[in-house]
């Protein structure tokens, strides 16, 4: 169970190595040294830290540094997600993708204090800075191939738990979705239902769902030292259509640049369909583009659900207000990209 | 009351008071994040706070002109009663967005559209620039 003394402690190097001690004693590691336990910053929906740890477990010694991921006090979530599906995913997808190992799981925070997990801690170095002092360099390759890798995982090699379309078509669900979040918000939004009738009126043809990471951006991307890209965080994955990813990786970029895709789109794609075997009509910049707009909803929503509960008094922080804002800039992305589109759609996606 | 400075020019005050003073004298990296996104957000509370209220009975009437509603007068210019109004507008605008794509009205379309583009344009206006203040 969650407390919020207990979650406070995951930011007190005092307390933790003695939480930890017993989270990886229960999974029967002995010879237990923890220490160098230091919260991080860049956990942006979790509370994250990291620590050096000396232990055995299965006859094997290791020692290395980790990182402890767990769930902020109750009602202080920017988003709601759960710590044992991300296990889950992250130990389905391990051997397919450049990502850290998930080694432990307080599914219920017994011994941490909050739901959490431990990943080994990777010294690649987040994509922005990578990019300021190395450039673009062959980024916009990799990026194709980590995602038509990620795309191309064997649907029934993922969790079970994973959500699924309820419809059977990703692209109705997430149209719905748009739907939702508009009728279940505070407050009535029109922009909301301009987006979703505007989605229905314009589908592109389908593809076979795959694993969606659901925030695939540069934030959850870093740069290992061959130079390759190593993606972080599958807390809001799902199975749905996989080009929800490069939509919402274009519209991340609008608003934290440089956009990969854009240093070369046709390259991309080429290597991108190469991958995935999809057909150039069912990925093409267009689509991409259709994309950039649809595949942002499961953030959205979720970010303007804790907005509701925020304006009913159930919940407040500052980061909830500050993620608000930020769907406005949303807004203004999805109508210009519509806009655009309009002219070119003539004929060509529907 | 005092309405003066208002309240726009106090949030602005406050918000380079974090920033000049606070802000130099923290080194706690997540209190440094929440003061980046407090800065942000008050300079925005300054902008929306001098002229929401406006905007919002400006566009009600915006909104009932288009789909063709009478515009009441309001009785009462309390934030959550204007905010209420505001709401229930932008919900019958909902309906005939929804309506205007299901007969395909391409004309009707593109006037409520306008409408969207015009309140994307004030939402700008008030956010300023974006800085994903936490974010890698």
């Amino acid at each position: 169970m969650q407390d919020s003394t207990s979650v406070r402690g995951m930011q007190d190097p005092s307390v933790m190595p003695e939480k930890i001690t017993a989270l990886l004693d229960s999974e029967g590691a002995t010879d237990i040294d923890i220490s160098g336990y230091a919260p991080m910053t860049g956990g942006y929906s979790r509370l994250m830290a990291r620590f050096e740890a000396k232990f055995t477990i299965d006859g094997e010694q290791e020692e290395g540094t980790f990182v402890l991921r767990g769930d902020p006090p109750e009602g202080q979530a920017i988003i709601e997600t759960d710590r044992s599906q991300e296990y889950a995913v992250l130990k389905s997808v391990a051997p397919h993708l450049n990502t850290p190992p998930a080694r432990f799981l307080d599914s219920k925070g017994i011994h941490i204090g909050t739901p959490a997990l431990i990943l080994e801690f990777t010294e690649a170095e987040s994509t922005l800075p990578w990019i300021e002092k190395n450039g673009i360099s062959d980024l916009p390759l990799k990026l194709a191939e980590l995602a038509g890798a990620m795309h191309t995982i064997p649907v029934d090699q993922l969790p079970s738990s994973l959500a699924r379309p309820t419809s059977g078509d990703p692209l109705t669900d997430q149209i719905q979705m748009w739907k939702k979040t508009a009728i279940d918000h505070v407050e009535h939004l029109p922009i909301f239902r301009y987006v979703a009738a505007w989605l229905d009126k314009n589908r592109p043809p389908p593809v076979p769902v795959s694993l969606v990471h659901h925030d695939f951006s540069t934030a959850n991307m870093l740069v290992d030292g061959e130079g390759d890209l190593v993606v972080i965080d599958f807390e809001l994955a799902t199975i749905g259509d996989p080009r929800e990813d490069l939509g919402y990786f274009k519209a991340y970029a609008q608003a934290a640049p440089p956009d990969l895709i854009d240093e070369n789109p046709d390259d991309f794609l080429s290597r991108y369909r190469e991958i995935t075997g999809f057909s150039e009509e069912q990925v093409n910049p267009l689509v991409m583009t259709y994309f950039l707009v649809l595949g942002v909803i499961g953030v959205v929503s979720q970010i303007a659900n804790v907005g509701s509960a925020m304006a009913k008094g159930e919940t407040s922080s500052t980061n909830i207000a500050f993620n608000l804002d930020n769907l406005l800039f949303g807004q203004a992305a999805w109508m210009a990209a519509t806009d655009a589109l309009e002219a070119a759609l003539d004929g060509e996606v529907n | 009351m005092l309405t003066q400075p208002t309240t726009d020019k106090i949030l602005l005050a406050i918000a380079d008071d974090l920033n000049s003073v606070v802000l130099p004298s923290v080194t706690d990296e997540p209190a440094k994040v929440l003061l980046g996104q407090i800065d942000q957000l008050l300079r925005r509370l300054s902008r929306r706070t001098a002229s929401e209220i406006d905007w919002m009975i400006l566009e009600i009437k915006q909104i009932n002109d288009a789909i063709g509603r009478e515009t009441s007068d309001m009785s009462s210019y309390l934030l959550t009663d204007v905010a209420s109004a505001y709401s229930e507008a932008s919900g019958a605008l909902g309906e005939a967005i929804d309506k205007a794509f299901s007969e395909d009205d391409t004309q009707q379309i593109a006037v409520l559209r306008q409408l969207l583009v015009d309140r994307i344009a004030k939402e700008q206006e008030i956010l300023g620039q974006l800085d994903l203040v936490g974010r890698g």
